[in-house]
């Protein structure tokens, strides 16, 4: 191993099998050879990277990449198939905790029987036993048995002893969801504290903002092969805007399938071609007959970036003889916040011209939408507000923002200065 | 190998607590709780005495004795080899979420089954006391090296059969039968003097390749005939148990890699 180097990681491969019917007992094993088929699923596809003393890395990929393997392949619960990994120093993992906790004993003894676990002799746990318990904040319980006690406290006794072992590395598994918001506070802040004194960081986590805090470096694992790696901040960016790219490129498909009439809007009274979460009212006596939501290339899209032009279509029949109309567009988030809305017939202060068959369509140039999931409401009404057809939620259109800092529901222009 | 061993060091405490957490744990939630650790041979002692002095007349003076004094060190032997084959797999939930070095689990169940035997032997002494055949102050300090050798022995071949177990869970009841054919292959019943008058020599030195002969020899040499036990025959177990041992942790390393996978 390199001078000054905690971790070390060559090539690491590690192959799972995966048996198709096993058998463990010798009969099965005898007579049922052809059971003991299986298939080989290669996990980590040769994996290599190095960790200095006291630096903190994060590791994230989307469920399944591999990245729990590495880290169980880091504490030496499982071994790689082939390459080498090397570790220096005590080491100390919070992947699951409270191994070894027994129900009937109390918290004392528990600590005691949890810390030995990690290696510690009877002296050395007796020495942090003080930090142990006032850390966990069970001063009153600690002599009651674990049973009694809620889940939030078992957490907090098993991350207590974990993080006071004093380990030269510590490995933690998406641990930050212990205890309530102001022990998560505490249990970031004694990270952060461990850290400074010098001690190795190895973090798996899907919360990219505790990676960013902490490490000073991201591994981006994907399908066993580090992907990427460098600042947790690029890392990050490169890692959601993929994600977000593959959900929305979904998302895409999912709508194309659903036009295709494959999929057909499952309620009787709503028309194909809107989303099955939308409500329709109206007395259908100017009816839509369809919905497109256009980018500027006339494309159909459900999913648009900040900025673009978005030009909504609504189709319609009339079945009663001339009218004038109000046709009306609304965009309400998600969680339902209104966001715009608009009104032909208050806009332009007369109703609009229909006749038997036609199409109306409400132009946006570069919306200003940040990124987040927005339902669009289309209606007819008349002049004095009856309804004739009123769909909202009729589709659902994703806006999306990357590289992008903002925040809420608007971009707006914005300068910095900084005076002095 | 020095390094497992300076590991397994560091680890003394947690050998210490699981020895510790096995002992109270196997009489918990019994009334007379840890006093069952001496009821238990106690007991023992009695219904060999009852027996044997009432019903079976085996010729032998004090039988109850010469029976007791190699049946608790066979009870060790063959419950930590037959229950510490299952002492990886039964701790599963560990092995699969943390780290250790899994030498631990077999050290620390033969190490208990060791201490609950040096528990029964207060028992023995009592009784070997009361019953007037006293003791032989000489012979009486091999008794530690004679246990020492069957806890290698014992820890040797529980190393072997506990990561097997992991592969291949029927070992566990062909243990059992095992080890019930070889208390009749060892003479804890009967004396060391039926099979050498009776058996050609041939077979008599292949009686003498099974360890717990000459273990169980010596115990009775000990307590029984207060005499001082013969060297040449323990070599014997020496040697198996420490070839045990050494074969045993090196198969033991190899196994252990794979040990999450098939649990």
């Amino acid at each position: 191993m390199k001078p000054g180097n905690a971790i070390e990681a060559i090539n690491v491969k590690k192959r799972f099998k995966v048996y198709l019917d096993k058998g463990s007992s010798m009969k099965e094993k005898l007579l049922f050879r052809s059971r003991n088929r299986h298939e080989d699923r290669w996990v980590l596809k040769g994996v290599s990277f190095e960790v200095k003393k006291g630096e903190a890395i994060g590791l994230i990929g989307k469920n399944g990449c591999g990245k729990s393997t590495t880290l169980k392949m880091l504490t030496r619960i499982m071994y790689p198939t082939s390459g080498t990994i090397e570790l220096k120093g005590r080491v100390s993992s919070l992947i699951e905790l409270g191994a070894g906790f027994h129900p009937d004993m109390s918290g004392k003894e528990n600590i005691f029987t949890n810390a030995s676990i990690f290696g510690l002799n009877h002296a050395e746990i007796e020495r942090r036993l003080d930090d142990i318990i006032r850390f966990s904040e069970l001063e009153e319980f600690i002599d009651n048995p674990v049973r009694t006690y809620s889940s939030g406290m078992y957490m907090r006794l098993a991350f207590a002893v974990a993080i006071n072992v004093d380990a030269d590395i510590l490995l933690i598994d998406e641990i930050l969801a212990v205890g309530d918001v102001s022990f998560q506070a505490k249990c970031f802040e004694k990270l952060k504290e461990i850290k400074r004194k010098g001690t190795t960081i190895v973090i798996v986590s899907h919360v990219m903002g505790q990676i960013e805090q902490i490490c000073d470096r991201a591994i981006w694992i994907e399908e066993g092969l580090i992907k990427m790696e460098g600042k947790p901040r690029d890392i990050g960016q490169a890692y959601l805007a993929s994600m977000e790219e593959k959900r929305l490129q979904k998302k895409e498909e999912e709508f194309a399938e659903q036009r295709k009439g494959q999929k057909k809007a499952s309620t009787k009274d709503l028309p194909d071609f809107s989303d099955k979460t939308a409500t329709r009212r109206g007395n259908l006596a100017v009816e839509i007959t369809d919905f497109k939501t256009l980018n500027g290339n006339g494309e159909e899209k459900v999913v648009f970036s900040t900025g673009e032009d978005i030009r909504f279509e609504i189709h319609y029949k009339c079945h009663i003889p001339a009218p004038q109309v109000d046709f009306r567009v609304g965009i309400a988030r998600d969680d339902g916040v209104h966001c715009y809305g608009i009104s032909s017939y208050s806009e332009t202060g007369k109703g609009a011209p229909v006749k038997e068959e036609g199409y109306a369509v409400l132009e946006i140039s570069q919306n200003t939408l940040l990124s987040g999931k927005y339902l669009i409401d289309v209606g007819i009404k008349s002049t004095d507000q009856i309804a004739y057809d009123v769909i909202s939620g009729i589709r659902a259109v994703q806006i999306k923002n990357v590289n992008s800092y903002e925040s809420g529901i608007v971009k707006m222009k914005h300068d910095w200065m900084f005076g002095c | 190998m020095f390094k497992k061993l300076k590991e397994l060091y560091d680890y003394r405490e947690m050998i210490i607590s699981l020895v510790r957490k096995d002992l109270r744990g196997r009489y918990k939630s019994s009334v007379l709780g840890f006093l069952w650790t001496f009821i238990n041979p106690l007991c023992q002692i009695i219904v060999y005495t009852l027996v044997f002095s009432q019903i079976f007349r085996m010729g032998i003076e004090k039988y109850y004795l010469f029976l007791t004094v190699v049946m608790i060190p066979w009870v060790f032997f063959s419950s930590s080899v037959s229950g510490g084959s299952m002492s990886v797999v039964n701790q599963q939930d560990l092995v699969k979420k943390i780290y250790f070095p899994r030498e631990v689990l077999p050290i620390s169940f033969v190490t208990s089954c060791f201490v609950n035997m040096l528990l029964s032997f207060i028992v023995v002494f009592i009784v070997v006391a009361v019953s007037g055949i006293g003791f032989n102050p000489v012979a009486l300090l091999f008794l530690p090296l004679i246990m020492l050798i069957e806890y290698i022995l014992a820890l040797g071949i529980t190393m072997v059969t506990s990561a097997c177990t992991v592969y291949l869970r029927d070992l566990e009841h062909i243990i059992g039968v095992l080890m019930m054919a070889w208390i009749y292959l060892t003479p804890v019943m009967y004396d060391i003097s039926y099979v050498t008058e009776n058996a050609p020599a041939k077979l008599v030195s292949i009686f003498y390749l099974n360890p717990m002969t000459s273990i169980a020899i010596a115990y009775r040499d000990i307590l029984y005939y207060k005499r001082i036990p013969q060297m040449q025959h323990l070599l014997v177990a020496v040697v198996v148990g420490v070839v045990f041992l050494v074969a045993g942790s090196i198969i033991f390393a190899k196994l252990q890699r794979n040990f999450v996978e098939e649990l």
